[in-house]
């Protein structure tokens, strides 16, 4: 349950948003076992005044007061059902945004670990549905549990002071039983099944994915039936578990229902016996029987909750551990030394530095590099040669597991135009300054015609403005190339790392904006990376990479 | 969803339910059971209350009727519980049913159509879509028959009792119609809505988080952040305009059902008091009247837990439409044409007979146009020509992944054969996990004994756990020459007769490449029937026979 506790506090900081929220869900209850049970003692109090009414008895009974009052409990229990929606899903959305700004800072700490391994698509999506498992907490658990708490209680306790003690006792541990059932019992029956159930989705969706993936050779070698039927099995197995929970769940409310109706059944005969002592009128021995009979609804949403739990707790372990910062050794990396007391104009040294991927032979060096300020060094090397995991390294976002990394720059000092073009759905502006400084218009369209855009965004209609991505401008992936080469332009970082900086552009707009970046790079220092020299900028010194290993 | 779309779903789950109808149908008859139960319930407790209040009964001499309440709860409690039991088989019933007719088309679609959705897709198809149909089945269906039937049952009795109190209730039947409409309009909006926001929000909070090194090597992580909150704000100030409307249509179910509650507290208690002297009134007692009361409430319940379950609905009616055009277009797919030849190219001399084939794609002319072939047992062909000419169509053919537009395959299916394509495939698992794929009962020394024909063995061997340690290290993975390895170490593995592959070397740094040579000489010197397409000049040498495939034809070389 503890994995709950960071999400709980976080929803708890909306604390009068949920208060007003459960007031509402209370008082709607509140409504609805009010109308019947005052509906039930005016039934039976004008039932009693007829009668003597008709045995020519003078009697009078008040009508309007009730009368009003069932009015009231009427409109009152739609308007609060109706507010409670309003106002709590309001709040769902609030919450929304809250835990997805947590998760994404919990995933800005952790991300070393979560950038290397887990971005695939397949991770996102679980990542999103792990979210909407605890947007929902409050509204389907807190909140419900709180108020069939309350309403219980109040229940059984006027049920102590009014009824005969053997009877309140029975209808009080009815009570608690049923509230038992619904919820904590139903928790501890499910929450290992509805735990497993959750990673044993992970499972099947990477089996099914490898098969579908290895149709073809399966198919020829003839073992695709064989491999169906186990996955057939497996996914019988997950959907059988669900069975079970929800099976347990369809149990543990009917039993519940059972145990409010036999306090109702209870709160009838201790009424009836105390009718038949006199000790209270008729018709108020009718109203905890009524009271108890509207218990469904206060009841009704607990199970199917409390059969999910264990699921959301499962999320929410997922959650915290992507969102974990990582154990292990603390990088090998000194901090920065200034830039001006460094010898010799060094900017960036690597000495015998090289990275492993778990058991596997070296994927980088060892390699010792010595870069200058101002200095323009140009990197190639076939793919699998380890260029990105250098450009990963020299950019600080992955620790060599061996040697030593200087630097006399400041880590917000450098620029880097990842291997892979990352375009937001934003605008043009805002995808190409990303941190919020305000840059003139001139600015822009200077560096875009540098990268040779001004064309294509001057067909666009909101020019600097227009919208980029999938509801938007889609551009063809040497544009977004560029765009993403431009946005690094546009830093004033002193070092510039580009790796790969020409993906998917064309050999004529390569060579004509070539030179012209190195030259507005001139004063920086940049280290450029590629599969061969074509792709480079020109440099002033060159360095081939081979098979995790370095020759100059 | 347009509409012939949605009839087209809604049909499908019908048939669904239909074959699965004994499941179905007994979830219904427990629901009711359930309602019969709660109508005894009340009507008991009706009594009790009449007896004990005003015909003054001692409790005493009730007991019969207190144990006829228990039994009549207990009965209802059992018919629910088993409802629940019911309907969770059904659901479970009918999805593995889906997903057998899911595994099924995959099959007869073949890897080539497959190709078509991503694996991703697919894989949610497996399981998200078909769990989406969980709540149809298991909620919904049942619920909506029930919410036909409880109410006319709870009508009955209200009649039998007091023919005007039937009438009120009576009197917002009609409405009952309007209110479904109501409640599902609203709820399908609701359910749009609430699915368009989170489906954005989403996809705004991924975009950022697929972007995040980027975010932070540009400073953006704060700017980013504030987005975040501003753009959900932003779609919860719109989401919200519209639930507001959305949530009146069940609101105003809410109202009649609480107003009808009122109305006949009113009507039965001026009855009782003697001020309402027409019809049935007169004859008000407290037993009958309480007994409207409490039936008043069951009258409108199965409506509201319909009005709950309606977003079932929705997410049925949307995956139906995907899985049904799935299983519905493999049935219309033509069995393989995999008949025996009648041409003149001998069947017995040759393992594989292609006769006048051709292939076309729609938007395209034809890949290949009318061709005949036959490859000899022991053979090694390879087929060369243009990118794009059609040597993986011809490989697909030959493998029966494409069933030819017109002309006959013949050869293929009737035996495993071996093969190797573009993409190398390659699970989380062990080495022996993926190499078992093909052959699951070899002993783990022929496995390493295939890793070891592919060069493989020195790597598995610095494993700690050899071929029981994971291919995949955390962060590393096999590079694309290793993972070819992998694929041709399947073929050796398997000691298939026939060995299609698909640009064997293509891509493959210096050393696999001659590895993935080696290994077709050996199997060529081994007697296989090898068939490749390829550029490589070793290989081409290595073919007895080197076929062109140019502008749909074949050209020997």
């Amino acid at each position: 349950m503890h994995e709950l506790f960071p999400w709980l506090s976080l929803i708890l900081q909306r604390r009068q948003r949920l208060l007003v929220g459960g007031l509402l869900i209370l008082f709607t209850a509140i409504s609805g076992l009010g109308l019947l049970a005052l509906s039930g003692w005016f039934i039976s109090a004008t039932a009693m005044t007829g009668l003597l009414l008709a045995a020519g008895v003078p009697s009078s009974l008040n009508i309007y007061t009730p009368g009003g009052g069932i009015r009231f409990f009427a409109i009152s229990r739609t308007l609060g059902r109706y507010a409670e929606r309003v106002y709590n899903h309001d709040t769902i959305l609030r919450l929304l945004a809250d835990t997805r700004v947590r998760l994404f800072q919990g995933l800005v700490t952790a991300k070393p670990d979560v950038q290397t391994g887990r971005t695939g698509a397949q991770w996102l999506t679980r990542l999103t549905s792990d979210l909407d498992a605890l947007d929902t907490l409050y509204i389907r658990l807190v909140a419900p549990s709180a108020v069939a708490l309350i309403i219980s209680g109040t229940v059984a306790a006027l049920a102590g002071w009014l009824l005969p003690p053997a009877y309140a006792a029975i209808l009080a541990a009815c009570l608690l039983g049923a509230l038992l059932l619904a919820t904590l019992g139903l928790f501890y029956r499910t929450r290992r099944l509805a735990g497993a159930r959750v990673l044993s989705e992970e499972r099947i969706r990477v089996t099914a994915v490898a098969y579908v993936e290895g149709n073809a050779e399966l198919t020829a070698a003839g073992t695709w039936d064989f491999h169906a039927s186990q996955l057939q099995n497996l996914t019988g197995n997950f959907s059988r578990q669900q069975a079970i929970v929800d099976v347990r769940t369809g149990w543990h409310q009917a039993v519940a229902t059972l145990l409010t109706n036999g306090a109702a059944v209870a709160a009838l005969a201790g009424g009836l016996l105390m009718v038949e002592s006199g000790a209270i009128s008729g018709p108020v021995s009718v109203i905890f029987p009524l009271l108890l009979l509207g218990f469904g609804e206060v009841y009704g949403a607990l199970p199917e909750a409390f059969g999910r739990l264990g699921g959301t707790i499962a999320a929410a372990a997922r959650l915290n551990r992507d969102c974990a910062a990582p154990v292990g050794a603390a990088p090998a990396e000194e901090p920065f030394a200034d830039a001006n007391v460094s010898p010799a104009g060094a900017c960036l040294t690597l000495t015998e530095v090289s990275v492993h991927y778990g058991e596997s032979a070296a994927a980088l060096g060892p390699l010792s590099l010595a870069l200058t300020a101002g200095q323009h060094l140009g990197v190639i090397g076939a793919s699998g040669s380890g260029k990105s995991t250098l450009a990963n390294v020299l950019a600080g976002l992955i620790p060599p597991q061996h040697g030593r990394v200087t630097r006399h720059v400041a880590p917000g000092d450098l620029a880097y135009l990842t291997q892979r073009t990352v375009l937001f759905n934003d605008t043009l502006r805002n995808n190409l300054v990303l941190d919020g400084r305000v840059l003139s218009d001139q600015q822009l369209w200077r560096i875009l015609a540098l990268v040779d855009l001004t064309e294509r965004v001057a067909t666009m209609p909101d020019g600097l403005d227009s919208w980029l991505g999938a509801h938007g401008h889609s551009l063809s992936g040497g544009e977004a190339r560029r765009v993403a080469l431009a946005r690094t332009l546009l830093t004033e970082a002193s070092v510039v790392i580009l790796d790969e900086p020409f993906t998917g552009v064309d050999h004529a707009t390569r060579a004509r904006i070539s030179a012209a970046l190195a030259e507005e790079l001139a004063t920086r220092t940049l280290v450029v990376l590629a599969h061969d020299r074509d792709a480079l900028l020109p440099t002033d010194r060159l360095i081939h990479l081979q098979q995790a290993r370095c020759a100059v | 969803m347009p509409p012939s779309a949605q009839q087209g779903a809604r049909q499908w789950l019908r048939a669904l339910a239909s074959g699965n109808r004994f499941l179905v149908v007994s979830t219904v008859g427990a629901g009711l059971v359930a309602a019969l139960a709660t109508i005894a319930q009340m009507g008991i407790l009706a009594h009790l209350v009449h007896q004990g209040v005003i015909a003054r009964q001692p409790v005493s001499t009730l007991s019969p009727w207190f144990g006829g309440l228990v039994g009549a709860i207990a009965l209802r409690a059992l018919a629910q519980g088993i409802q629940a039991q019911l309907a969770a088989h059904s659901s479970h019933a009918i999805r593995a049913r889906v997903r057998r007719q899911l595994l099924t088309a995959w099959h007869h679609q073949g890897p080539i159509k497959l190709k078509a959705s991503s694996a991703a897709e697919l894989a949610s198809e497996w399981l998200d879509q078909v769990d989406a149909l969980h709540g149809y089945f298991a909620r919904f269906l049942p619920q909506m028959w029930l919410s036909l039937l409880v109410p006319l049952l709870v009508l009955l009795v209200v009649a039998s009792l007091d023919w005007l109190a039937a009438l009120f209730l009576l009197l917002s039947a009609p409405l009952i119609p309007v209110f479904m409409a109501l409640v599902g309009m609203g709820a399908e909006q609701v359910n749009q809505r609430h699915f368009e926001t989170l489906g954005r929000l989403a996809g705004q909070f991924l975009d950022k988080v697929r972007g995040l090194t980027t975010l932070n090597l540009f400073g953006g992580i704060p700017v980013a952040t504030e987005a975040l909150r501003t753009q959900s704000d932003a779609y919860r100030r719109i989401t919200m305009k519209t639930l507001k409307i959305a949530f009146l249509s069940s609101a105003v179910l809410e109202f009649f059902s609480s107003v009808a509650i009122a109305i006949v507290a009113m009507y039965v208690g001026f009855g009782l008091l003697g001020y309402i002297r027409i019809g049935p009134s007169e004859n008000l007692t407290l037993f009958s009247g309480l007994y409207v009361l409490l039936l008043a409430p069951e009258f409108f319940q199965p409506l509201r837990l319909l009005s709950q379950h309606y977003h079932d609905r929705a997410a049925a009616l949307g995956a139906a439409q995907l899985l049904g055009n799935r299983t519905g277009s493999a049935q219309a797919v033509s069995p393989p044409a995999t008949q025996s030849s009648t041409s003149t190219l001998d069947a017995a001399v040759n393992v594989l007979v292609l006769d006048r084939v051709s292939v076309g794609f729609a938007t395209r002319p034809a890949v290949l146009t009318d061709v005949s072939m036959g490859i000899r047992r022991g053979e090694s062909v390879a087929l060369t020509g243009p990118s794009g000419s059609g040597k993986s169509t011809l490989l697909h053919l030959m493998a029966g992944f494409l069933p030819p537009d017109s002309g006959r395959v013949s050869g293929v299916n009737q035996q495993p054969f071996g093969w190797l394509g573009q993409s190398p495939f390659v699970v989380q698992g062990t080495w022996a996990e993926n190499l078992r794929l093909v052959a699951p009962q070899a002993n783990d020394a022929t496995l390493f004994d295939a890793l070891a024909r592919v060069g493989l063995a020195p790597l598995v061997k610095a494993r700690s756990a050899g071929i029981h340690s994971p291919v995949t290290e955390s962060g590393g993975g096999l590079s694309g020459g290793q993972a070819r390895r992998l694929s041709l170490a399947r073929i050796f593995l398997g000691d298939f007769d026939l060995v299609l592959l698909d640009e064997p070397t293509a891509g493959l740094d210096a050393g696999s490449e001659s590895v993935v040579i080696t290994a077709l000489q050996e199997l060529h010197a081994a007697g296989k029937t090898l068939v490749f397409s390829t550029h490589h000049p070793q290989l081409l040498a290595l073919a007895d026979r080197v076929i062109d495939v140019r502008e749909g034809q074949l050209h020997h070389a």
